[in-house]
């Protein structure tokens, strides 16, 4: 029996997996936080906390959806 | 004649195989939205069953054989794809009355593993390619998503840990209509082209097609991104309800964590060329989002079965594999031994099904606010 396990591989995936979840994690973790502070900026009258928490929600949404379109790219490759 | 039937039974064998596949492996896609209540029961199935065939047609680079590089290609037959089938289509059906996640593709390989050493010897099988395909990553794909999963179920509640826990949910209910989605389309993709991949070498095999890597007919991806979509809608609750609500209950927060770092490891493994199984990768994720927040709220006792059942999956589909392609041979070379399986096998999942597959309803919905 010889094994042909490619440990490059292995060890790429080793971080490479974290990192990549971390930043989905995140992006998505920015989308909550920031509609949700900016709800509560709003009802508390302070539209400019507000406009900078819809700002952060923005910028999660567009690490997301890059996220999901990686993730559709590598969807179509595989195979 | 003969040669006509036994291929009309090897297609119709791997799109029955097809079936079993989506159905035990909605759970991975949606039970965590289910149990979370992102998405309601049937539109979660819908939706994944919608996904599962769309991803079908994404791609056509049909893979040679599910167990190319396992076993000596030379020495496949329709009858030994044909017992392998069997086998996998035990063993997925064995593991969904009990409930337990486990490898769609791993009990493809370990059926037609058994059947070609049934037929050839141990010469039939490569033992290291054994080594490559199934056990490391088996062994890689739950640890790495555990870790992940973990890791992540902790940032999100450092980020999110002081805000209402009504806008939390709602945030990450949304999110996880997001990853169900990404890991349905996946899935379609994936495992659809196990079997194009079959049909498509039975075809070779019977004259058909030919060229050494020809595409698959447009009837035969037709016919499995419509298998594995039915199988999915079908839902195999059981497991569903293993993996949503039975191993621990998850909040929305978790079940975001649990599929989208289940689904980064599973598409960075795949960039990487190191194929993983979705569902050690989602169960392995699942447990990790539920162990990181509190070890005693998972019941490891469960998780243990689990465990079992990866761990026997290539046995136990190669035995069956074995067996199959045994009794088959008792008939001859022809088409009766693989007729009369395939026969019986039909009377058996018809009694199962009829009477099971509606008994498992979806999973109860948390109460409001639960959640």
């Amino acid at each position: 029996m010889r094994a042909t396990v490619d440990s490059g591989a292995l060890l790429e995936l080793a971080w490479a997996a974290p990192v990549a979840a971390l930043i989905v994690v995140v992006a998505w973790g920015l989308v909550v936080v920031g509609t949700a502070r900016a709800g509560e900026a709003r009802r508390d009258g302070r539209s400019v906390r507000a406009a900078l928490h819809v700002a952060m929600a923005g910028v999660g949404a567009t690490l997301f959806v890059a996220a999901i379109v990686v993730g559709l790219i590598i969807t179509s490759d595989k195979g | 004649m003969e040669a006509d039937v036994i291929l009309i039974i090897v297609v119709a064998t791997a799109l029955a195989f097809d079936f079993t596949n989506g159905f035990h492996d909605t759970a991975n896609a949606v039970a965590t939205s289910i149990s979370t209540r992102a998405l309601a029961p049937k539109t979660a199935v819908t939706l994944s069953a919608i996904l599962n065939f769309a991803g079908a047609f994404i791609s056509i680079k049909v893979a040679a054989t599910v167990a190319g590089g396992i076993v000596d290609s030379d020495l496949v037959t329709t009858t030994v794809i044909f017992a392998g089938l069997i086998g996998a289509i035990t063993w997925n059906l064995v593991t969904w009355y009990f409930g337990l996640p486990s490898s769609s593709s791993h009990a493809l390989i370990g059926g037609v593993v058994g059947s070609a050493f049934a037929a050839s010897g141990a010469d039939a099988i490569f033992g290291g390619g054994l080594l490559d395909k199934v056990i490391v990553p088996a062994l890689v794909a739950p640890i790495v998503a555990f870790l992940t999963a973990g890791a992540c179920i902790l940032i999100t509640y450092r980020m999110v840990g002081r805000l209402r826990p009504g806008s939390v949910n709602r945030g990450y209910r949304v999110g996880q209509i997001a990853s169900a989605s990404l890991l349905s389309l996946s899935h379609g993709t994936n495992d659809a082209q196990k079997t194009m991949g079959i049909i498509t070498l039975a075809l070779i095999a019977h004259g058909t097609l030919e060229g050494p890597s020809p595409d698959p007919p447009f009837w035969v991806i037709f016919s499995a991104a419509t298998a594995i979509a039915l199988g999915t809608y079908t839902g195999g609750w059981r497991i569903i309800r293993t993996m949503g609500s039975r191993i621990y209950k998850m909040d929305p927060a978790q079940g975001f964590a649990a599929q989208g770092g289940g689904a980064a490891v599973l598409l960075t493994a795949s960039h990487l060329g190191f194929p993983l199984s979705t569902t050690h990768s989602i169960t392995g994720a699942v447990l990790g989002a539920g162990a990181a927040k509190r070890l005693s709220a998972v019941r490891w006792g469960l998780a243990g079965n689990i465990l079992v059942a990866w761990v026997l999956t290539l046995p136990a589909a190669a035995a069956v594999g074995a067996v199959t392609y045994g009794v088959s041979r008792i008939f001859g070379d022809g088409a009766l031994g693989p007729l009369l399986i395939a026969v019986s096998l039909v009377m058996l999942i018809a009694a199962m099904f009829g009477k099971r597959l509606r008994q498992g309803p979806p999973i109860a919905a948390p109460a409001p606010g639960e959640a």
